[in-house]
C-alpha cells in the first residue's frame, strides 16, 4: 500500500504532470510544441547539469570508489542485453534484427530519464553518488556495441551456412563477414564516443572535477537552480512525441508491451539490490537501478539505424518512448525508490516532504 | 548560350539515410550535392514531426547520364528494404558541364 501512496504522490510532481499534459496536448491535436531549438538545446543542457554535478561531487569523493560500481554495471548491462535477446528471439518469436535491436535498446541507458531521477531524489532531498554520472557516460555505447557485434556474426555465419551449401568452398566469406564487422564497430565506437551525448557529458564531468564547489557557485544559478525547471519544458516535448505514438502502441503487440514493463521492473531492482551490496548510498542505489532499467529513446534511432538497418524502428523507439519511459518515470522510480530505503533500512519515506514545502 | 543536358537525381528520404547516400555518391567520385530538410507524407506515416532523428531530407544530385544507372542501382539494391526512400530522375539543362 506504502508503494501505492508514493506513486501517487509522485503522479502530482510537476514533471510528471507536465508529461501528462504533454501527451493530452498531442491526443487532442494541438497545435502545442516546443521550438525545436531549444527541444535540440535541452538534452545538452540536461547533460551539461548533470556532468557538472557529477565532477564537483568526484572531486569531494575521489574516483578510486567508482571503479567496482562500474564494472559490475558494464557486466550487468552486457548480461541483461543477452538476456533481453533469448527472451525476445525465443518467447517473443521476434526476427533477429529486431531482437538485437530491442535487447540493446534496453540494455542501454537513458539521459532523459536519468535526469528526471535526479530530480526525484533531489525533491526527496537524498543525494546519489557523483560518478554515477561517469557511468552513464560509459554504459551508453556498450549494449549496442555488444548487439551490433553478435548481430554482423550471425548474419556472415547465415551467409557462409547459405554459400556452402551451393560450394564447398574456402572460408574467405567469414573473412569478408568479420572486416564488415570490424569496419562497422569501428564506426559506431567512433561515432558514439563524439557522439554530442558523451562529449558534453564527460567534458562537463572534467570541467565540474576542475572548477569544484567554489567554481560552481558562479553558475549555479543555471545549472543548479533551473535543472528540474528546464527538465519540466522538455517533459512537454517528451509528453508530445510519447501522446503522438499512442497509436502505435497497438501495433507493437502484447508481447512487446508486456516486455516494456516487466524487463525494467526487474533490471531495475535487480540494480538496485545490486547497488546496495555494493555500499552505495539510498539515492545512488536508485540512480544506479534506473540507470540499468532505462530504455535508450534518443541515442537509440541514431545508431542503430545505421548498424542494424533491417530492425524496425517502429518497434524498439514506440516500446521505449511510448511505454517504457512513462512507466518508468511515474511508477518505477517510486517503487526502486521504496525498496532502496527498504533495504537501506530507514524508516519513513517522505514524498510529500516537496509538495508540502 | 550553349546548354548541355544532364540528370538531376533527387532522393527524398529519412535523415538517417542520408549518410549512406552521399557514402554512395562518394563512391562513384560524385562530391557536389545539396541537401535540404523537408516534411511530408508517405507509406512510412507523417514525416517530419516528433524525434530529430525521424525527419525527412532531399538530397539532389545533378550527374551525368553515365554514372546515374550505377548510382540507382546501388541505392536501390542497399536502402530500398530498409529506409524510407524515394527516387527521381528528371532531365535539366546546366551551362558548365564540365563541373559534373
Amino acid at each position: 500500500m506504502e508503494i501505492l501512496q508514493l506513486i501517487q504522490s509522485n503522479l502530482l510532481t510537476p514533471i510528471i504532470l507536465f508529461f501528462l499534459f504533454g501527451i493530452i496536448a498531442a491526443r487532442i491535436k494541438s497545435d502545442l510544441k516546443i521550438p525545436e531549438a531549444i527541444s535540440e538545446f535541452l538534452p545538452i543542457y540536461l547533460l551539461a547539469a548533470i556532468g557538472l554535478h557529477g565532477g564537483i561531487e568526484m572531486r569531494n569523493t575521489g574516483f578510486e570508489n567508482m571503479l567496482i560500481p562500474m564494472f559490475v554495471a558494464i557486466g550487468l548491462s552486457l548480461l541483461f542485453t543477452l538476456n533481453h535477446y533469448q527472451i525476445l528471439r525465443r518467447l517473443g518469436k521476434f526476427n533477429i534484427f529486431d531482437s538485437y535491436a530491442l535487447a540493446s535498446t534496453y540494455g542501454a541507458v537513458g539521459a532523459v530519464t536519468f535526469s528526471v531521477g535526479l530530480s526525484f531524489l533531489k525533491n526527496q532531498g537524498v543525494t546519489s553518488e557523483g560518478y554515477l554520472a561517469a557511468i552513464l557516460a560509459i554504459l551508453e555505447p556498450v549494449a549496442f556495441i555488444m548487439a551490433i557485434f553478435l548481430t554482423n556474426m550471425a548474419v556472415s555465419k547465415q551467409i557462409r551456412v547459405k554459400k556452402q551449401s551451393f560450394t564447398n568452398d574456402d572460408v574467405s566469406d567469414i573473412d569478408v563477414g568479420l572486416r564488415e564487422t570490424k569496419t562497422k564497430l569501428s564506426q559506431v565506437l567512433h561515432e558514439s564516443l563524439t557522439g554530442k551525448a558523451i562529449v558534453i557529458l564527460l567534458g562537463s564531468i572534467v570541467i565540474g572535477y576542475m572548477i569544484g564547489e567554489s567554481g560552481f557557485s558562479s553558475i549555479s544559478i543555471v545549472f543548479d537552480q533551473m535543472f528540474t525547471g528546464a527538465i519540466v519544458i522538455f517533459m512537454i516535448e517528451m509528453g508530445i512525441i510519447a501522446g503522438q505514438r499512442l497509436g502505435d502502441i497497438k501495433k507493437v503487440g502484447v508481447f512487446l508491451i508486456a516486455f516494456a514493463v516487466i524487463m525494467p521492473t526487474f533490471n531495475g531492482i535487480i540494480g538496485v539490490l545490486v547497488a546496495t551490496g555494493m555500499g552505495l548510498s539510498l539515492g545512488g542505489a536508485v540512480m544506479f537501478g534506473l540507470l540499468l532499467a532505462s530504455a535508450s529513446f534518443i541515442a537509440a534511432p541514431a545508431v542503430l539505424r545505421h548498424a542494424i538497418p533491417q530492425a524496425n524502428p517502429s518497434l524498439y523507439i514506440t516500446s521505449a518512448l511510448g511505454i517504457t519511459f512513462p512507466y518508468n518515470i511515474i511508477v518505477l522510480l517510486p517503487i526502486m525508490f521504496a525498496i532502496s530505503t527498504l533495504v537501506h533500512g530507514e524508516g519513513s519515506i517522505d514524498l510529500f516532504n516537496y509538495i508540502t514545502k | 548560350m550553349k546548354l548541355y543536358n544532364v540528370k538531376l537525381l533527387t532522393i527524398t528520404c529519412e535523415i538517417l539515410a542520408q549518410k549512406n547516400i552521399i557514402e554512395i555518391l562518394k563512391k562513384h567520385e560524385i562530391t557536389g550535392y545539396t541537401t535540404y530538410e523537408v516534411e511530408g507524407n508517405g507509406a512510412r506515416g507523417l514525416r517530419g514531426h516528433g524525434l530529430q532523428t525521424e525527419k525527412n531530407v532531399k538530397v539532389e544530385v545533378i550527374i551525368r547520364e553515365g554514372k546515374l544507372s550505377d548510382v540507382i542501382e546501388e541505392i536501390s539494391r542497399t536502402l530500398f528494404a530498409d529506409f524510407a526512400l524515394v527516387l527521381y530522375v528528371s532531365d535539366i539543362s546546366v551551362v558548365r558541364t564540365e563541373k559534373f
